[in-house]
């Protein structure tokens, strides 16, 4: 079992006066940060946490929102984390959750902007990829990408420079949140920190990361 | 495709076409640099006859030499430089890298003899930098950095006779000297060391794993998150490996690390890397005063 956990709270000077997209419904009422995590296999997930800022909290009402939405698709497990501060990083606002949370063990991090299925998550370290070729848009400059070897193991991710036809979907599964936590410690005074950066370092170290398939992936940020 | 080529010497760099190949041609003018660069190309030719795994050495056709001007003809590297590498470079590349660095290294201990360098040639060497700080436009009027030379002319001071490996060194092993291309390290500019020993060499090395030095030069944009990693992993990987094997490392490293610092101080004259250096530098001195005590 693992624990899910679902990073919203970047700031944006844009925000003072726009709901961030993730907040924002589809067609059928349901929040995108929400469908976000639809895809995912329900069995193996313990906790889901949805971790937003205060400031958007109070402004947009979204804790009455998010109870909506958890009675709307029965997530009976759902709970929303509000921090006071705005992070400096997504790495911030995951460790920020799991020290909040007291979260142990397995922590799977969704990213809110965009939608993959996927049947199975194993736990362990690991990262969702999808090639490049079966995307009918992409914006090859706001991706990470993944290497993968022969063998079928995470040799390298990079920031948007384009060194396979693998990208980052937006899912990344770390067998040990309090290891993650001790990786963020070693980095929190780097800026701009993305997860891929704790990723290289632990590969640096001879931690294992696998690839994770994933289906249907769909990037919000482009299409809505 | 643009071949993209700059050098920090001072000598002038082109590439030529001969026999449908392509060469370097590095020249000086200067007739003050010519036995210098003349130097350098012996070092690089017998660098060259040593095989080293993963490491290379670019061959030198021809040095062509006058009273007045001096030019080494020799190959052309196709490669990346160490932002570019470091920028798409796999755990694994990473992991090969640190092995070619330890394996050249000890190649050359083994190459060296074990001697005594006299302590003069240390306190000399601060002497001749105090010289040049006081004589610098740009540094003679600082108080911070004569108070540093100061401090940095007690510790050389108290070093006494060094006994460490002498007989081989490339002089001048940073990134920004070595040319990456594949799983091959390409080492080019070799200079010649007042101390001719492979602990200089992992002195310069760490001036780029444990200060970015060589990124301060680099004028493009990159991941300064990524570099910083990597430059840190390198780093302790070096660090702890030369640790666990040589007293002369542990015992000489830092004050050698710290004379480093202090000879590229002396010749200072961009207000923002002399900040950088005078930064260095103090953080040094904490270190060797924390370790004293």
């Amino acid at each position: 079992m693992m624990t899910l956990i679902v990073p919203i709270a970047a700031n944006n000077a844009e925000y003072a006066h726009k709901m961030p997209q993730p907040f924002r419904c589809d067609d059928e009422g349901t929040m995108l940060c929400v469908k976000a995590i639809t895809g995912l296999p329900k069995d193996v997930i313990k906790d889901i946490y949805f971790v937003i800022l205060r400031e958007h909290d109070e402004r947009f009402m979204l804790s009455e929102m998010f109870s909506m939405q958890f009675r709307k698709h029965n997530l009976t497990n759902a709970h929303v984390t509000v921090l006071d501060q705005p992070t400096g990083s997504q790495t911030e606002t995951v460790a920020r959750a799991i020290e909040l949370n007291g979260i142990e063990g397995v922590v799977f991090i969704k990213d809110a902007d965009c939608y993959f299925k996927t049947d199975e998550i194993l736990p362990q370290n690991g990262v969702a990829i999808y090639p490049l070729e079966n995307l009918p848009i992409v914006d090859p400059q706001h991706k990470s990408y993944v290497a993968v070897d022969d063998m079928y193991y995470v040799t390298n991710i990079i920031e948007k420079r384009v060194v396979s036809h693998f990208f980052s979907a937006g899912g990344y599964c770390f067998e040990d949140a309090r290891e993650f936590c001790r990786y963020y410690e070693r980095l929190k005074d780097y800026s701009p920190l993305y997860l891929s950066h704790v990723i290289y370092l632990m590969l640096l170290d001879k931690k294992i990361f696998r690839p994770i398939q994933i289906d249907d992936y769909q990037d919000w940020t482009l299409t809505v | 495709m643009k071949l993209d080529i700059q050098g920090h010497s001072g000598c002038d760099i082109c590439i030529v076409t001969e026999d449908n190949e392509l060469h370097i041609h590095k020249s000086t003018h200067d007739a003050g640099y010519v036995p210098r660069l003349v130097n350098q190309a012996n070092k690089q030719i017998a660098a060259s006859r040593t095989e080293y795994q993963h490491i290379r050495v670019p061959k030198i056709f021809e040095v062509v030499q006058s009273p007045t001007d001096a030019t080494i003809k020799m190959e052309y590297i196709y490669s990346k430089n160490f932002v570019e590498y470091f920028e798409s470079a796999g755990f694994e590349q990473i992991k090969y890298l640190i092995g070619a660095i330890k394996y050249f290294i000890d190649l050359e201990i083994n190459a060296s003899t074990m001697q005594t360098v006299p302590a003069n040639i240390l306190t000399d060497k601060m002497a001749d930098v105090a010289r040049k700080v006081a004589n610098n436009i740009h540094l003679k009027d600082d108080a911070e950095a004569q108070e540093l030379v100061r401090l940095s002319s007690e510790v050389m001071d108290a070093v006494g006779d060094m006994e460490m490996p002498v007989g081989t060194c490339h002089g001048d092993l940073t990134f920004s000297n070595i040319l990456f291309n594949g799983n091959n390290y390409y080492l080019i500019d070799f200079l010649d060391s007042f101390i001719e020993s492979p602990l200089l060499d992992i002195v310069k090395i760490r001036q780029d794993t444990a200060y970015m030095w060589s990124t301060l030069m680099y004028h493009k944009p990159f991941d300064k998150v990524r570099l910083s990693i990597i430059s840190d992993k390198i780093d302790s990987a070096i660090d702890e490996y030369f640790t666990g094997k040589y007293e002369w490392y542990r015992r000489y490293y830092m004050p050698l690390q710290l004379m480093n610092f202090l000879r590229i101080l002396q010749y200072g004259h961009d207000e923002k890397v002399i900040a950088y250096l005078k930064r260095v530098i103090s953080g040094q001195l904490a270190v060797l005063n924390q370790s004293k005590n």
